[in-house]
């Protein structure tokens, strides 16, 4: 019943598919240290003239939707945990395209005439997004939106730029978890329900070391006036083998039976009781429903059936197992291969065993990224302090050229003249490392500070860019719930240019070869102790009411002698009531 | 009102009057100190209880245990090999250990002068990044090679490296947990800390090739000691007198009594118990330590730094071993890592007088206060006879002229050259504090009688030795006996300004 469905589904969709195309593959990659980079890429292309029309087809409509009543352009949007770790997994994939900083990261460009305009458009974007993610976009406010100067550049073609805008926002707190991943999964034709989606389980996805969820919508042309528009859904995460093999009934790393542990048996103390463990995370040997939790239900019907879903980079000698019947194509590039399930119904399965020869874990080595970045607070205290990125171009004879965008929350206020560069080593900052610096200014509780720099990194070498800053004390409503906890600042973003293109061309206007980007920071500010203005409220509230009391009687109160007054108690009263009476009756 | 005011004007020239200030300021003497006396009595001192609720210590399980331990037996080994060899040696032995973990290991040299003595070294320190979180903030263990008493710790540091490789199969650590190996107790730290926070001076000491986020708390692990150990003694005190959060201690101490059932002593109060005379002691003793304000422990260099940090030091024969200290370990880094916030509920200012009960600042102030007031109330009632004619004073028995019709005598006090004269003696102290800072270390002792017999012999001559004698000088002889304790006289300048603590920086012998 199933496969008639699919199969009827099937015909029904690949009337379109030359208009609207879909494909979705897996791109598994062993890294060093018995880690595992999954990439899932989804994609599907619309024409614009559908597009306008409403009829979406692959492309979600609850997005598309969005994207037509904000005029959006082109879109962007992130969600990461972890770090990457570039010093044993080496270069991002997607050469750092389709990654954010901790947290939510979106930008986008908005059509609007002005920036008041696109200030509207941009608030009912992330609000719109906000629903539809279940993530706290519609916090993206006007003092963590930033208009970046040199920083991005559209991945799309667009006829002409003139009537838009670019945006950008950040939220390093958010947290990213299975509230995100699920309307993740709904945008896609399949849903979670076939092909490699299946995969994704919040239980895995968030337990990797890093992960990276992306949306990207863009136009692109072809020819004029032969445009379509493409979204793209990438996930990327690094698995670490040995937690994700653990059963998931039983998560808990509790120390394995010692007949189990791997010893080192030459040490002359190895006795039944002493035991040098062994390093065993060089050995990489899993499977896809070990390490996802469950094996690959069948492949997506929509998808393009010439585009493999799963491949493997791995050399070609060592073997990998797949489910029965399964073709494989081995790439002649010698590093990668993939998988054409046999029946699209089907769970697929495919494993990698063990190496033979443990000591050569025979894996793609890690490439080199372009530059390693680290960013760090220095100094201490509640009044100032600096921000330290060390930037090292491993290179050993090209020159890195990039921009560092800084978007820092306005209650820090840097100081830009104590901006350097140097060059690790060196005692006296060199001023020819920095090429230009685009700088908007905080504005208090309106805007943040954006800080743009073009620089340059000289091959083999370490530069040091360092600059103050001074914390500003909040009053004390502004301060967020868990203020002890301290701000985040959100990471900085470093595209690296493309080097080989551009030539005499201005060098903003190069395309990015390279994108990364740093860890976020925790930043503490002077934070008062909360209950103290409740104290000061009552004891001060209790002062003023005393002294005014007193005060107030004495100033009101009329001193007479006892004999002067009128005779106190009843006898008043009675008096009081008799004029009132005799008046009454005075008047008749 | 003007009257309240005439009235207080005519009590400046009773003669009772005049005669109270000594008495009244032995009265604050005597009831401060009656009241630190007081201060262990259960009405007085408080129960010790978890203020910030995220901490939740000894509320998960802990798993450090079984095969465990046979790793630990192994690295016991391998340090056991490294005794003895040069702090680089022993580096490089280590290193290659937490590399295999996966971990990113970095070294830090450092020289230190102090007291004539230079204090050399390099630390080895290893971050476990936390599995998914983002480097904004970290906890640390530290295992220095040698103790604050130079001896090798040698479960200490296998301990902390097998805890470290058990670490790094847990996923739930929210914060980056950086193992710091120092060559010895007090100097490795501090130059490390002070790195840590861009505080190093650069020609010293190196900086971090390694960073992480906010360290949020700190344990150090001090097993010297062979075989198993009966209780655990936890060291909190920093220098300058500095404590670490009381939640911290309260913690560590809820998840080795409560969960563990090991015991825990303070201020080396071995056997303790919990009756007047031991809480009393427990308490002088942590005030003699604050007083001092010496580094004890490898965690007292993060305190100043807002790091709140102990040691764990175990103690006694008993039938605990290191498993049970490092599942105690364990239990506090899983307490740290459930926090959001930096620490900042509990008391940073307090007296612990038992492993739980304690007083808080509001409880023990006034007793200090009390005792500064006599100070004031005898500098006030000198200057108001400083304005009196002189034989005002003397004559007590007679009866002062009618002063109701007489305006109030006054003499013109002559400033300029006493003031001149304390300006001078504080300006000379800059001698010994300079002598105490750069003698040798062997040098310090004899140099500290010294100027106490110095400062001890010029205290009886100041009147006649002093350049300027003040005005009133025939009165202050006239009660010498309660005066001299506590009168601001320019010859108590003269003591050595500062107790011969080292710089905060240098280590003790």
């Amino acid at each position: 019943m199933r496969q008639l469905f699919f199969s009827l589904l099937f015909c029904f969709f690949s009337s379109f598919a030359a208009a609207a195309d879909y494909h979705e593959q897996l791109n598994l990659r062993p890294l060093p240290q018995s880690a595992l980079l999954a990439s899932f890429n989804f994609r599907s292309n619309i024409s614009v003239s559908d597009f306008d029309k409403g009829n979406f087809r692959f492309f979600p409509r609850s997005l598309g939707q969005i994207l037509q009543h904000a005029s959006t352009r082109e879109l962007h949007l992130r969600f990461t945990l972890g770090r990457w770790d570039a010093e044993s997994w080496g270069a991002r994939p997607w050469n750092g395209a389709r990654e954010g900083g901790t947290g939510v990261e979106l930008w986008a460009w908005l059509e609007a005439a002005s920036h008041q305009e696109a200030d509207h458009k941009w608030l009912m974007l992330t609000n719109a997004l906000s629903g539809l993610f279940c993530a706290s976009l519609n916090f993206i406010d006007s003092t963590r939106t930033t208009r970046p100067v040199m920083s991005f550049r559209p991945e799309g073609d667009h006829p002409s730029l003139a009537n838009t805008q670019l945006l950008h926002g950040t939220l390093p707190h958010e947290v990213v978890c299975t509230e995100n991943l699920t309307p993740f999964l709904k945008l896609l034709p399949c849903k979670g329900k076939a092909g490699i989606a299946s995969l994704l389980d919040g239980h895995k996805l968030f337990d990797a070391s890093w992960q990276s969820m992306a949306i990207d919508m863009r136009p692109l042309c072809r020819r004029r006036n032969d445009c379509v528009l493409q979204i793209e859904q990438t996930i990327d995460m690094v698995l670490d083998i040995d937690r994700s093999k653990r059963p998931r009934h039983n998560p808990i790393p509790r120390p394995p039976p010692a007949d189990q542990l791997p010893c080192d048996t030459s040490k002359p103390y190895h006795a039944r009781d002493t035991c040098f463990p062994l390093d065993h995370t060089k050995n990489q040997d899993w499977a896809l429903s070990q390490i996802f939790g469950r094996p690959m239900k069948g492949t997506c019907p929509l998808t393009d059936p010439q585009v493999s879903p799963v491949c493997i980079q791995i050399p070609h000698s060592r073997p990998v197992y797949a489910s029965e019947g399964a073709r494989e194509k081995k790439n002649p590039d010698r590093i990668s291969r993939c998988f054409f399930p046999p029946d699209p119904s089907a769970d697929f399965d495919l494993s990698l065993p063990a190496p033979a020869d443990p000591s050569d874990p025979e894996i793609l080595g890690p490439g080199t990224p372009l530059l390693y970045a680290e960013r760090s607070f220095t100094g201490y205290g509640q009044e100032r302090g600096g921000i330290q990125t060390i930037l090292r171009n491993p290179s050993p004879h090209k020159e890195v050229e990039f921009i560092y965008m800084e978007t820092l929350p306005w209650f820090m206020r840097i100081y830009l003249h104590t901006m350097e560069a140097r060059v690790a080593g060196q005692p006296a900052p060199d001023k020819s490392l920095v090429r230009e610096v685009y700088y908007r200014p905080a504005v208090d509780r309106a805007r943040g500070t954006q800080l743009e720099v073009r620089m340059r990194v000289p091959p083999a070498s370490t530069v040091l860019l360092t600059y103050d800053f001074e914390k500003s004390i909040l009053r004390y409503t502004e301060y967020p719930p868990d203020a002890n906890r301290g701000f985040d600042v959100p990471a900085a973003v470093i595209t690296i240019l493309d080097a080989s293109q551009g030539g005499k061309e201005p060098s903003p206007r190069r395309p990015a070869a390279y994108t990364l980007r740093t860890t976020s920071l925790l930043c503490s500010l002077p934070t008062p102790d909360f209950s103290m203005p409740y104290n000061v409220i009552i004891f001060t509230s209790t002062a003023i009411a005393l002294a005014f009391g007193g005060i107030f009687n004495m100033l009101v109160r009329r001193m007479v002698a006892a004999d002067e007054g009128p005779e106190p108690g009843l006898k008043v009263l009675v008096g009081k009531l008799k004029k009132r009476l005799g008046a009454l009756t005075g008047r008749r | 009102m003007a009257r309240l005011l005439a009235s207080a004007l005519q009590l400046r020239r009773n003669p009772r009057i005049l005669k109270l200030p000594p008495y009244l300021s032995f009265l604050c003497i005597l009831v401060g100190v009656a009241w630190l006396f007081l201060l262990p009595l259960d009405q007085y001192s408080r129960r010790t209880y978890i203020s910030e609720n995220a901490l939740l210590p000894g509320q998960v399980h802990t798993y450090f245990s079984g095969s465990d331990q046979n790793v630990f037996r192994a690295y016991k080994h391998e340090v056991a090999a490294l005794a003895g060899k040069t702090n680089a040696q022993i580096n490089d032995g280590l290193e290659p250990l937490l590399r295999g973990f996966g971990l990113k290991t970095a070294r830090q040299n450092f020289t230190y002068h102090a007291a004539g003595r230079a204090y050399a070294g390099e630390n080895l320190y290893a971050i476990l990044q936390a599995p998914r979180g983002d480097a904004t903030e970290a906890i640390v263990l530290v295992a220095a090679w040698e103790n604050v008493r130079r001896e090798l710790n040698r479960n200490g540091v296998p301990l902390a490296l097998t805890l470290l490789r058990y670490f790094k199969r847990w996923s739930l650590w929210s914060k980056d947990i950086i193992l710091l190996l120092t060559p010895d107790s007090i100097a490795g730290p501090q130059a490390w800390v002070d790195a840590y926070h861009d505080a190093h001076d650069p020609s010293r000491v190196a900086g971090l090739p390694l960073k992480s986020g906010l360290l949020q708390g700190a344990l150090a692990i001090d097993y010297a000691q062979e075989g198993r150990f009966e209780s655990l003694h936890v060291v909190y005190d920093g220098v300058n007198g500095q404590l670490p959060n009381l939640d911290l201690i309260n913690s560590v101490v809820h998840i080795a009594q409560g969960q563990m059932g090991i015991g825990v002593a303070l201020q080396e109060m071995w056997r303790h118990s919990n009756r007047y005379g031991d809480r009393l002691r427990t308490m002088l003793r942590g005030m003699v330590r604050q007083g001092l304000g010496l580094a004890s422990g490898p965690h007292s260099a993060f305190i100043p730094y807002h790091v709140d940090a102990v040691t764990l030091r175990p103690f006694g024969q008993g039938w605990q071993d290191e498993m049970a200290l490092g599942r105690v370990v364990e239990g506090a880094f899983r307490s740290l890592n459930n926090l959001l916030e930096h620490l900042h509920q509990s008391f940073f200012f307090y007296l612990l007088m038992q492993r739980e009960r304690f007083v808080s600042i509001g409880t023990y102030l006034p007793s200090a206060m009390l005792v500064a007031a006599n100070f004031t109330i005898m500098a006030i009632a000198l200057w108001v006879k400083s304005g009196q004619p002189g034989d005002a004073g003397d004559d007590d028995k007679a009866p002062p002229p009618p002063a109701d019709e007489d305006p109030l005598p006054t003499v013109e006090r002559k400033l300029f050259r006493p003031l001149a004269a304390v300006a001078l003696i504080h300006a000379v102290s800059v001698v010994p504090l300079y002598l105490f800072n750069h003698a040798p270390e062997s040098a310090l002792a004899p140099l500290f009688a010294l100027f106490a017999l110095l400062s001890a012999a010029s205290r009886p001559s100041s009147p006649t030795s002093s350049p300027a004698p003040p005005p009133p000088a025939p009165s202050s002889p006239s009660r010498p006996s309660s005066s001299a304790s506590s009168s601001p006289s320019p010859s108590s300048s003269s003591a050595p300004p500062s107790p011969p603590s080292p710089p905060s920086t240098s280590p003790s012998p």
